[in-house]
């Protein structure tokens, strides 16, 4: 898995350019998917449903958006990645493996007792994981605080938060957003997965959210709705994040829970449940790309 | 915060009290480094959390009952699980918010904040102790709480007195009973002390204003010298200060004529702090009485 940046080129070559680089990703994201399954069934216990749903999401940041150096984790200047959905961490454990913060094989070790790879994401336990959080709402909150650090330092990095659409049921959530356009944070993109699932059921049944970049707009965001699985519109919109200024940037990123996972998708039992035998060898053959 | 301002660089966050615990002084003099997150005592406790983890010491004022409540969980998973430079100064500790209340009562800060793990607790009672424990908050890694009062009490401590992590100060010598307490009702205990002396009974009172980690040493030294100790607190009796001494006394096997004074299962009211405290048996003719009670016991 080569990191290969865009080559800043003009016209129709950089387009084509531009179109191979999201193919790319597209299948490092498939990969990632893999990742995610396998983990969650080898541990027999975790969230495979809203981390397929990030899957793409993810991939675009880790593989092409982020300023990260894999081989040096504590460099002063890297952008942070916030999940504040931290249940879906299947998704960035992932990531940081295919990035080489630590061996993939280490994904076997995930929920299980002595492991780096925690339940939910733990500071200081795996390298590439910048903040504690897990518990709804809160990652978004200390994604504001990182903000401030940046800005208080004059800092040129960057903080992306990654919120489950579920999540926005949290008051803190609102508390931040408040927070962070009093303050202007330019630096701090907030992409929300909306999925339309949470725990109990579809979020409009659960607690409506209505338009979610309507609120986002009246608490004085920049905001964007793309399809969080259509590689093109993702990196459109995670490269248009760098380029606003005066504001926080949200992007609403519709997509589809269990996405890549026929029998997983849009399935609220998928939330937190883990593949069984059967489950999980259907799963690696769609994910490998043989439809049965 | 103002004076430390200078020649550190740690940032303070407020949650709209600001001309409440004076931290806008603060806040004047160091616009770039004061956050004001409005009535929000959760997220500003998880954001100090985001910041304190890129390395910058985080000072969060506010309200205890507020910090170690509505916050709580920011404290505890967020904010001691990692280990953070997050300092909480906690104003309105105890009953000391008399006046506004219960809702504006800290009556289980002790609680709370001495069971999370990796957290350190002081209780200043002067504002020269209260100076120190914020030197000494700023001076130890990880997470500390600052039990503060409403209103500053009396003077008890010389600018020369030295303080430290897990140290307590005998603020009065006596040979016949010990009364350990910390913050404002040191006062009430040395009061308490002053009756009982005239009664012929000399009353050894200690100042534990390191309650996580407490100078037990200290404690037991005592205990060993006057054979009585009673603990008086600004705080449920359950889950304090008292009571965590007991467990050690039990624990630890010792046998001692031992009681502690705090809120026995009950919530206060508003009213004046005197009343307050002697209406809900915290003040000194309470201490007193039960010092009296537990000296004759000695036979």
């Amino acid at each position: 898995m080569k990191y290969k940046p865009y080559l800043g080129m003009q016209g129709k070559k950089m387009e084509t350019l531009k179109l191979k680089r999201a193919k790319e990703l597209e299948s490092i994201a498939a990969q990632l998917r893999f990742h995610i399954v396998d983990m969650v069934y080898k541990a027999q216990s975790g969230h495979c449903g809203g981390s397929l749903s990030a899957a793409d999401i993810v991939t675009a940041l880790y593989f092409e958006i982020m300023n990260i150096d894999p081989s040096n984790p504590a460099w002063k200047d890297r952008d942070r990645f916030v999940l504040s959905k931290g249940h879906a961490c299947p998704v960035q454990y992932g990531a940081l493996a295919m990035r080489g913060y630590f061996p993939v094989e280490e994904l076997d070790t995930l929920r299980k007792l002595h492991s780096r790879l925690q339940g939910h994401p733990v500071a200081g336990k795996l390298p590439g994981i910048e903040v504690t959080s897990g518990s709804l709402g809160v990652g978004f909150c200390e994604a504001v605080g990182l903000a401030l650090e940046a800005r208080l330092e004059k800092a040129s990095w960057r903080v992306w938060a990654l919120l489950g659409d579920g999540e926005l049921d949290e008051g803190a959530v609102w508390e931040a957003a408040q927070a962070a356009s009093k303050y202007s944070l330019d630096n701090l993109t907030a992409i929300v997965d909306r999925n339309g699932l949470q725990n109990d059921g579809f979020c409009d049944d659960v607690m409506p959210m209505d338009s979610i970049v309507d609120k986002f707009r009246a608490f004085g965001w920049e905001t964007m709705e793309i399809d969080g699985h259509a590689m093109t519109e993702i990196l459109e919109a995670l490269q248009k994040a760098k380029t606003v200024k005066g504001k926080p940037f949200c992007i609403v990123a519709h997509t589809v829970k269990g996405k890549g996972v026929s029998f997983m998708e849009n399935e609220r039992e998928w939330h937190g449940k883990p593949p069984n035998d059967d489950e999980y060898a259907q799963a690696v053959l769609e994910l490998k790309g043989v439809r049965i | 915060m103002k004076e430390r301002g200078a020649d550190s660089d740690f940032a303070v966050f407020e949650s709209d009290i600001g001309y409440s615990t004076y931290s806008y002084l603060f806040g004047d003099a160091y616009q770039d480094r004061y956050f004001n997150f409005g009535i929000a005592e959760a997220s500003t406790m998880a954001a100090a959390a985001g910041m304190a983890s890129a390395g910058r010491t985080v000072i969060v004022c506010g309200y205890g009952v507020f910090l170690t409540m509505r916050a709580l969980e920011m404290v505890r998973s967020f904010v001691c699980y990692p280990n953070l430079n997050v300092k909480i100064l906690s104003s309105h500790g105890g009953v000391t918010a008399a006046i506004d209340g219960v809702t504006h009562q800290a009556t289980e800060d002790i609680a709370f904040m001495t069971t999370l793990p990796n957290m350190k607790v002081l209780c200043p009672c002067d504002p020269v102790s209260a100076k120190k424990a914020f030197d000494l908050a700023l001076e130890t890694p990880g997470p500390v709480f600052v039990r503060l009062m409403r209103d500053p009490l009396y003077e008890l401590y010389p600018e020369s007195a030295e303080f430290h992590m897990g140290g307590s100060h005998v603020v009065r010598e006596g040979r016949h009973i010990t009364i350990a307490s910390y913050g404002d009702i040191v006062f009430q205990a040395l009061k308490a002390a002053e009756i009982l002396s005239e009664e012929g009974i000399e009353a050894e009172v200690i100042d534990l204003y390191s309650i996580k980690p407490l100078d037990y040493l200290a404690i037991m030294a005592s205990l060993e010298k006057t054979g009585v100790l009673l603990v008086a607190e600004n705080h449920q009796a359950r889950n304090g200060v008292g009571s965590s001494i007991g467990d050690y006394l039990a624990r630890k096997g010792i046998s001692a004529i031992f009681d502690h004074i705090g809120l026995e299962d009950t919530f206060a009211e508003s009213g004046d702090y005197q009343g307050v405290v002697d209406t809900y048996g915290l003040g000194y003719s309470n201490i007193a009485d039960v010092g009296r009670k537990l000296f004759s016991r000695k036979g």
